[in-house]
C-alpha cells in the first residue's frame, strides 16, 4: 500500500516538473514575434465577434458575413468625407477623397464632388470619378447590396464630369444626400471599379485580398476571423489619410476577444494598446493596475460618451401616455444620481435635453440652453414650478469623491463636460399634481388610471450593461413611488420589440447625432410624422416611440430645405429641444457612455478628452483611423 | 453470425429512422425561431448610418425574397430534405450566399481537435484513478483525491475555466490565454505550427479535464468497488491468484465495458461545441458558431451543426450497440 | 426508520456530516420565506462591501446583500435542480423498466425515441424557449424542458439492468403467480435498479444547475429570476473576477459545493447501509 503512494506520489510530481519543463521548452522554440515588432506594432481590440465569414472582405454586400469593423472599414476604404463624432484635427468635417465639402444647387436637386487628385488603390491604380460612378450605379442595378435601397431611392443618374469630378442628378430635393458618403460610423465606401467591373456577380465575390484606398493593406488573418493584421502601405502618402500625417505603426492588428475581462488582462500583460469597452468596474480596476493606461478623461468618468442618447421611449400608440403631464409626472419621479450611480457608477453624463451631451454638442447646446433651462416653468395645474437643476452633475461629482478622490476633477466646467450640466430634479409632490390634473387618483401606495385600472406597465430594456441597469433602476424608481413597472431584460429590443412597438415603454435610444456638427438631421428626418407606420405594422428607424407632432413637422421639413453648413440648423435644433422640453415623448437621460480604454507603453499621441479631442477612441468607429496619424512610438 | 446480421440490420435501419426524425425536428425547431436573420442584417446595415426609412424597407423585401423567407414552410422543409440527401444543407444567412457547411468546416477541425483529446484523456486520467481508488479502498491518498473530485465537480465550468485564465494569464503569465495559434506563424505542417497549437490548447483542454474527470474518477471506483467484492474476487484473492491478473483480468475487464460505452457517447456529443471553453478562451469552434447563429436567426447554420450532431450521436449508439454483444458475451444480440 | 437514522448518525460520520451539510443548505434556502429584502430590487444598500459582521456575505456590484440574494438563489436552483431530477427519475425508470422488461416492439419503439431525446442538440432548443418564453421562462417551465431531455441516458442503463432482471428466477416465479408486468416492474425490479435512480440522480442535478449556468451566464435565462447562474452572470456583468469582489463568486461556490458534497455523502453511506459488503471490506476484513 505504501509503495502505491510513493508511487502515486513521485508520479504526479514529476508530472508537474515535466509540465513546467515542457512548457519553458516550448518557450524557447516558439518564433519570437520578430514579424511584429511590438514597437511598430499598435494592437486593437476589435469588439464585434471573432468574424462569421472570415475571408469575405466585400462589405458592400449586405447580409455576407464579411467583418467591418477588423479594420477594413478604418484602415482599408475610404469615401468622400468624415464627419467627427468628436472635434475632429482641424475641425469635424474632413473632405477625405473630396477635396472640398459637397456643393448643391439651389432647391438641392443635383450635386456636385470635386476628388482629390493622385490618390492611388493599394494595388497602384489611381482613384477617378469612375469609381464613384461605378460604386453607385452597380448598387443601383444590384439589389441586397449595402447602399442599393438609399441609392436607387434618391438618385436619377450619376456622371463622372471629368476625371475629378462628379455630378449626381437626384430624383428630388434632398440636402442631405452628402451623408450617404459622409462616414460618422461609417457610410457608403468607394468601390474600385477596375476590380468589380471584372467581377461576374458582385455580391457573390469575395473581395479577398480586399484593394483599397485607405493606408493600410491587408497582411494576413486568422482563417477563424479572430484576428487581422495590416501594413502600412509603402505609397501611403497617395492617400488620402496622408493630408493629416503619415500613420505611426507599421502593423495594426485588429483582434476580436469576447471576454472582456480577457481584455483587460491583455492590456495589463502589454498585449494590447486599445480596449473597445470594459464594464465600468472593469475600468476602475485596470486604471489601479495599469499606470499607463487611461480612459477618454483622465480621471472619473473615464468613459467616451458617444453621440447617442439613451432615454425612456414611451410608446405613442399606448393609451397610458397620451398625456403630457404623466409622462412629465414620470420625469419627475426620478432622481437622476440614483440612476447615474445604478447604471455607471456615478460616470454617466447626464442630459436633460434630447441631445447626447458629447462631441460639439455641449457647446452648441447644452452651455446656452442652460439659462432657458434653469428658468423653465412647468404647470402642474396646482402652481408653477422650476422643474431644472443645474447642479445634479455636480452632486454625482461629490458623491463619487468619497471612492475615488483625485481622480475626480473639481473644477466646475469639467464637471459639467464629464457629469452633465443638469437634470430634472426629484419632485414627488409636483409629479403628485400632474397625475392628479390629469385624472390620476392615489389607492393606498397605488396610482390608478383615469379609468379606474391600476397604473402599471413593462418597462423593456437591455439584456446585460449599463443600459439594463439604468432601465431596472428607473422600473425600481417608479415602483416606490407607487407605479407598478416591471423590467423585462429584452434580447430583441432593436430587432423586434421597439419596430413591431411590442412594449408599453422601453430604456433605449432613438436620438443618435453626428456628435461633432450641430445638424440633426441623422435622426430627425425619420421623425416625420409621414414615416410612423400603424399600430401592429413595422416602424421604420428611429422613430421608436411613434410620436407625431405638427410642429416637430414644421422643424424637419425647415431642416430639408436647410444647408448643412446654414447657421439656421443650430436655430431649428434649439426649437426641436424646447418642444421635446415641453411635450417630453421620451425621457433623456443620459449619452451612451463606452468604457474605452488605451494604453501608452508602447504609443502615445491618443486624443484626450481635455487637451485634444480630436477623435473617437472607441476602436470599432471608421473615424479612428485619424488616430493613427498622430501616433508616436513611445520609446525611441 | 446470421442472428448477429439481422440485429445489425435492424438497427441500422433504426439509426435511419432516428436521424430522419432528428434531422425534421432540428429542422423545424430552427426554422421556427421567432429571431429573424432580416432584421438582424437591417440592424447592422442602418443601424449606424444616415439611413432613410424608405430604404430600408426596400432592403428588406429585397433580403427577404434573397433567402426564400417568402416560401412556406413545407416547401422549404421537402427542399431541405431533397438537398439534405446530397449532403447541401443551403446557403448560410448570417454569410450569404456562402454555404453554411463551410461556415461549419472552418470551426469543425478545433472542436474535434480539442475535444477528442481532453475527452479522451479525461478518461484515461479519470478510469485509471477511480479503478484505483476503487481497488485500493483504503488509501488515504486516493481517498483525498476522492473528496477533491467530488468538490471540482458541481463547480460551475465557467468559474474553473475563468480562474485559469485569471491563474495562468495574468498571475503567472506562462500560458496564451486566447486564440488557437499564435498570430505570427501561420497553419501549415510545421513544427512551429504544432507546438503554438498545442501551447494555446493547453489552458483550455486542462479545464475541461478538471472538471470533466469527477464524473470517470465516481464512476470508475464505484464500479471497481462493486466488482471487487463480488464473490468471484473474493474467490480468487483467496486462491492466492496475483493481484495484477486479478486487477487485469476480472476486475477492469468487467468495469472497462459500461466506461467504453459512455466514452463513445461522450465523443457522440462533442459536435455542438463547448460555447463556454471557446469564449472564456476565445477558442475557435463550433459552440461560438451555434450560439450566434441562434442569435442572428441564421437557421441554415443551426441546422447544419443540429444535423452533424444528429449523425454524431446516433451512430455512436449504434456502433455502441453493435459493439456490445462481441464485448460482453453476456448480452445477447436481441 | 427512526431509529435507522439514529444508528447510521451514531456509527456512519459520512452520514452525519451528509446530513449536517444539506441540512444547512437547505435551511439557509428556506430563509429566504423571511427575507426582509426584495431579491429584484438593486442598489438597496453600499454595494462592493466585503464579508462582514454586517453584512455576512457582503455585498455586490449591485448593491444588494448577497445573504439573501443567495438564500433565493439557492432556493430556486436547489427546486430546479431537484425538479428536473425526480421527472426525468420518473420518465426514465418508467421507459427503461418497460423496455427492458416487454422487449420486442415496445423496446424497440422506447428505444428509438430515447436515442432521438439523445441525438438532438439541446443547447440551441434552450436558447430557443429562452427567446420565445423571455420574461414568462420561470424556474418551473425550465425544468420541464430540461427533464424531457435528462432522462433518456439512464433509461439506458436502467433497460440494460431490466435486461438482465427479466431472466432472474424470481421474474420468472412473480409470472408464474400471475403477477402483471406492471406490478412485477413496481414491485420487483424497482428496487433493484434504486441505487442507480440515485446515483444517477445526483449526476443528473449537477449536469442540469450545470447548464443552468452556462445558458444563464450567456445571458440565456430570465435574469431576473435570482439562481446561482444569474449570480454568475450579474457577477461577470460587474468583472466581479478582475475587480477584486471574490466574495460574489467564492461564497456561491463554497455553498454549491457544500450541497453536493453532502448530496454525495448521503448517497454513498445510504448505499453502503443497504448493501452490507462493502461495509465488511471497509472496516478492514
Amino acid at each position: 500500500m505504501r509503495k502505491l503512494k510513493t508511487l502515486l506520489a513521485s508520479a504526479l510530481v514529476s508530472l508537474a516538473f515535466g509540465g513546467t519543463a515542457i512548457a519553458q521548452e516550448e518557450e524557447a522554440a516558439a518564433p519570437p514575434l520578430n514579424e511584429f515588432p511590438r514597437e511598430e506594432t499598435l494592437i486593437i481590440n476589435n469588439p464585434e465577434p471573432p468574424a462569421i465569414n472570415p475571408g469575405m472582405f466585400n462589405m458592400w454586400v449586405a447580409g455576407n458575413g464579411a467583418a467591418w469593423s477588423n479594420g477594413l472599414h478604418q484602415l482599408a476604404l475610404d469615401t468622400l468625407w468624415f464627419i467627427d463624432p468628436d472635434a475632429g484635427l482641424e475641425g469635424a468635417l474632413y473632405n477625405q477623397l473630396a477635396k472640398e465639402p459637397w456643393q448643391y444647387n439651389d432647391d438641392f436637386t443635383e450635386m456636385t464632388v470635386h476628388l482629390r487628385e493622385g490618390i492611388l488603390w493599394s494595388d497602384g491604380e489611381e482613384f477617378t470619378a469612375d469609381d464613384v460612378v461605378f460604386t453607385v450605379e452597380t448598387q443601383m442595378k444590384t439589389p441586397g447590396m449595402v447602399w442599393s435601397a438609399p441609392f436607387s431611392e434618391y438618385v436619377e443618374s450619376v456622371e463622372a464630369v471629368d476625371d475629378y469630378t462628379v455630378h449626381f442628378t437626384l430624383k428630388e430635393p434632398n440636402s442631405r444626400f452628402h451623408s450617404n458618403f459622409s462616414v460618422r460610423w461609417n457610410a457608403a465606401w468607394i468601390m474600385p471599379e477596375h476590380i468589380f467591373s471584372k467581377v461576374e456577380d458582385v455580391t457573390a465575390y469575395d473581395f479577398n485580398p480586399p484593394v483599397g484606398l485607405g493606408p493600410y493593406t491587408l497582411h494576413s488573418f486568422d482563417p477563424n476571423g479572430y484576428w487581422y493584421i495590416w501594413e502600412k502601405r509603402e505609397d501611403w502618402d497617395k492617400t488620402a489619410l496622408a493630408q493629416w500625417g503619415e500613420p505611426g505603426p507599421k502593423y495594426v492588428i485588429y483582434r476580436s476577444i469576447p471576454s472582456t475581462d480577457s481584455r483587460l488582462i491583455e492590456m495589463v500583460n502589454g498585449n494590447l494598446d486599445m480596449i473597445h469597452d470594459l464594464t465600468p468596474e472593469g475600468m476602475f480596476s485596470l486604471i489601479k493596475q495599469s499606470p499607463t493606461s487611461r480612459g477618454w478623461f483622465p480621471g472619473f468618468p473615464y468613459a467616451h460618451p458617444d453621440p447617442t442618447l439613451p432615454m425612456v421611449i414611451f410608446n405613442h400608440q399606448n393609451e397610458k401616455f397620451q398625456d403630457k403631464r404623466v409622462r412629465w409626472a414620470l420625469a419627475l419621479m426620478l432622481d437622476a444620481r440614483a440612476i447615474s450611480m445604478a447604471s455607471y457608477r456615478g460616470a454617466a453624463t447626464l442630459s436633460a435635453i434630447a441631445i447626447p451631451p458629447t462631441g460639439t454638442h455641449p457647446r452648441d447646446y447644452h452651455a446656452p440652453l442652460q439659462d432657458w433651462l434653469t428658468d423653465y416653468e412647468l404647470d402642474t395645474g396646482t402652481r408653477k414650478i422650476k422643474p431644472y437643476d443645474p447642479t445634479i452633475g455636480l452632486q454625482v461629482a461629490d458623491m463619487v469623491r468619497p471612492q475615488f478622490g483625485d481622480e475626480v476633477p473639481t473644477d466646475e466646467e469639467a464637471i459639467r463636460t464629464a457629469f452633465g450640466y443638469g437634470w430634472w430634479k426629484q419632485d414627488i409632490e409636483a409629479a403628485t399634481e400632474l397625475l392628479e390634473a390629469a385624472g390620476f387618483t392615489k389607492q393606498g401606495n397605488q396610482w390608478m388610471m383615469p379609468d379606474g385600472q391600476p397604473f402599471a406597465f413593462t418597462l423593456n430594456t437591455f439584456q446585460e450593461g449599463v443600459i439594463n441597469r439604468m432601465g431596472t433602476m428607473i422600473a425600481q424608481q417608479w415602483s416606490q413611488q407607487g407605479i407598478q413597472v416591471t423590467a423585462e431584460a429584452d434580447p430583441e429590443i432593436y430587432r423586434s420589440t421597439l419596430p413591431l412597438g411590442q412594449y408599453e415603454a422601453a430604456t433605449a435610444w432613438s436620438i443618435e447625432t453626428w456628435g461633432g456638427d450641430p445638424d440633426l438631421s441623422f435622426f430627425l428626418d425619420s421623425w416625420h410624422s409621414d414615416y410612423v407606420a400603424e399600430p401592429g405594422e413595422r416602424q421604420p428607424h428611429r422613430n421608436w416611440q411613434r410620436w407625431k407632432n405638427p410642429q416637430l413637422d414644421e422643424i424637419i421639413e425647415e431642416v430639408r430645405k436647410t444647408e448643412f453648413t446654414d447657421p439656421r440648423n443650430l436655430e431649428l435644433g434649439h426649437e426641436f429641444v424646447k418642444l421635446m422640453v415641453d411635450e417630453m415623448p421620451v425621457i433623456p437621460v443620459m449619452s451612451f457612455n463606452v468604457f474605452s480604454a488605451y494604453d501608452t507603453r508602447y504609443w502615445t499621441g491618443f486624443p484626450t478628452a481635455e487637451e485634444d479631442p480630436y477623435a473617437n477612441i472607441v476602436t470599432n468607429w471608421a473615424n479612428s483611423k485619424y488616430i493613427l496619424t498622430q501616433l508616436k512610438p513611445a520609446k525611441q | 453470425m446470421k442472428d448477429y446480421l439481422t440485429f445489425a440490420l435492424k438497427r441500422f435501419l433504426q439509426l435511419l429512422a432516428v436521424v430522419f426524425t432528428g434531422i425534421s425536428v432540428a429542422f423545424f425547431v430552427s426554422y421556427l425561431s421567432p429571431i429573424s436573420p432580416v432584421e438582424t442584417i437591417i440592424g447592422r446595415v442602418a443601424g449606424q448610418s444616415a439611413y432613410s426609412p424608405e430604404a430600408i424597407e426596400s432592403l428588406r423585401q429585397t433580403l427577404t425574397e434573397l433567402f426564400g423567407l417568402n416560401v412556406p414552410l413545407h416547401e422549404r422543409y421537402f427542399n431541405f430534405l431533397g438537398r439534405f440527401l446530397v449532403g447541401d444543407l443551403g446557403p448560410s444567412l448570417l454569410a450569404f450566399p456562402t454555404p453554411a457547411m463551410k461556415l461549419v468546416m472552418l470551426a469543425l477541425p478545433w472542436t474535434v481537435g480539442l475535444l477528442t483529446v481532453s475527452t479522451i484523456l479525461t478518461w484515461l486520467i479519470g478510469n485509471i484513478l477511480g479503478g484505483l481508488a476503487g481497488y485500493y479502498q483504503n488509501s488515504r491518498l486516493l481517498k483525498a483525491f476522492g473528496v477533491v473530485a467530488i468538490g471540482i465537480q458541481p463547480i460551475p465550468y465557467y468559474i474553473v475555466a475563468f480562474l485559469m485564465v485569471i491563474i495562468f494569464g495574468f498571475l503567472w503569465p506562462v500560458l496564451p490565454i486566447s486564440g488557437g495559434f499564435s498570430m505570427n506563424v501561420r497553419p501549415s505542417w510545421s513544427p512551429e505550427f504544432a507546438v503554438s497549437i498545442l501551447r494555446h490548447a493547453i489552458l483550455p483542454a486542462a479545464s475541461l479535464v478538471i472538471v470533466g474527470l469527477g464524473t470517470w474518477f465516481l464512476g470508475m471506483r464505484a464500479l471497481v468497488s462493486n466488482i471487487v467484492t463480488e464473490d468471484y474476487v473474493t474467490y480468487a484473492e483467496l486462491a492466492g491468484v496475483k493481484r495484477e491478473r486479478i486487477v487485469s483480468s476480472y476486475v477492469i475487464r468487467n468495469a472497462i465495458v459500461p466506461q467504453l460505452t459512455a466514452l463513445a457517447m461522450a465523443l457522440g456529443g462533442i459536435f455542438s461545441g463547448t460555447i463556454i471553453t471557446e469564449q472564456v478562451f476565445s477558442y475557435p469552434g463550433l459552440g461560438t458558431l451555434l450560439v450566434r447563429a441562434v442569435n442572428a436567426g441564421d437557421s441554415a447554420v443551426v441546422l447544419a451543426v443540429s444535423c452533424i450532431a444528429v449523425i454524431a450521436v446516433a451512430t455512436a449508439i449504434f456502433l455502441i450497440d453493435l459493439l456490445h454483444p462481441l464485448l460482453d458475451p453476456r448480452i445477447k444480440a436481441e | 426508520m427512526f431509529s435507522v437514522f439514529r444508528d447510521l448518525i451514531r456509527y456512519n460520520i459520512e452520514f452525519t456530516i451528509g446530513v449536517v451539510l444539506v441540512g444547512v443548505i437547505v435551511a439557509f434556502s428556506l430563509l429566504s420565506f423571511a427575507s426582509p429584502v426584495d431579491p429584484t430590487a438593486i442598489y438597496t444598500t453600499i454595494p462592493d462591501m466585503p464579508p462582514s459582521a454586517e453584512f455576512w456575505f457582503g455585498t455586490n456590484s449591485r448593491g444588494q446583500d448577497l445573504f439573501w440574494q443567495l438564500t433565493f438563489a439557492f432556493r430556486n436552483t436547489l427546486f430546479f435542480g431537484l425538479t428536473v431530477a425526480v421527472l426525468s427519475r420518473i420518465i426514465s425508470i418508467t421507459v427503461g423498466l418497460t423496455a427492458g422488461y416487454l422487449g420486442g416492439w415496445t423496446d424497440r419503439t422506447l428505444m428509438f425515441f430515447n436515442d432521438i431525446f439523445v441525438a438532438i442538440p439541446i443547447f440551441p432548443i434552450l436558447i430557443l424557449f429562452y427567446f420565445v418564453l423571455r420574461n414568462n421562462l420561470d424556474m418551473m417551465k425550465l425544468a420541464l424542458i430540461m427533464a424531457c431531455f435528462g432522462w433518456p441516458f439512464d433509461a439506458r442503463l436502467i433497460r440494460s439492468v431490466a435486461l438482465g432482471l427479466k431472466h432472474r428466477e424470481f421474474t420468472r416465479h412473480a409470472v408464474f403467480a400471475g403477477m402483471s408486468p406492471a406490478r412485477i416492474m413496481y414491485e420487483e425490479h424497482l428496487p433493484y435498479v434504486m441505487p442507480i435512480v440515485f446515483s444517477t440522480a445526483m449526476a443528473n442535478m449537477i449536469w442540469s444547475i450545470g447548464l443552468e449556468v452556462t445558458l444563464a451566464v450567456l445571458g440565456f435565462t430570465n435574469i431576473n429570476v435570482p439562481t446561482v447562474g444569474t449570480a454568475l452572470y450579474w457577477a461577470n456583468n460587474h468583472s466581479a473576477m478582475v475587480v477584486g469582489v471574490w466574495w460574489w463568486i467564492v461564497i456561491p461556490v463554497v455553498l454549491i459545493v457544500m450541497t453536493f458534497l453532502g448530496l454525495f455523502l448521503l448517497a454513498v453511506s445510504m448505499n453502503e447501509y443497504i448493501d452490507p459488503r462493502s461495509r465488511l471490506r471497509r472496516m478492514g476484513a
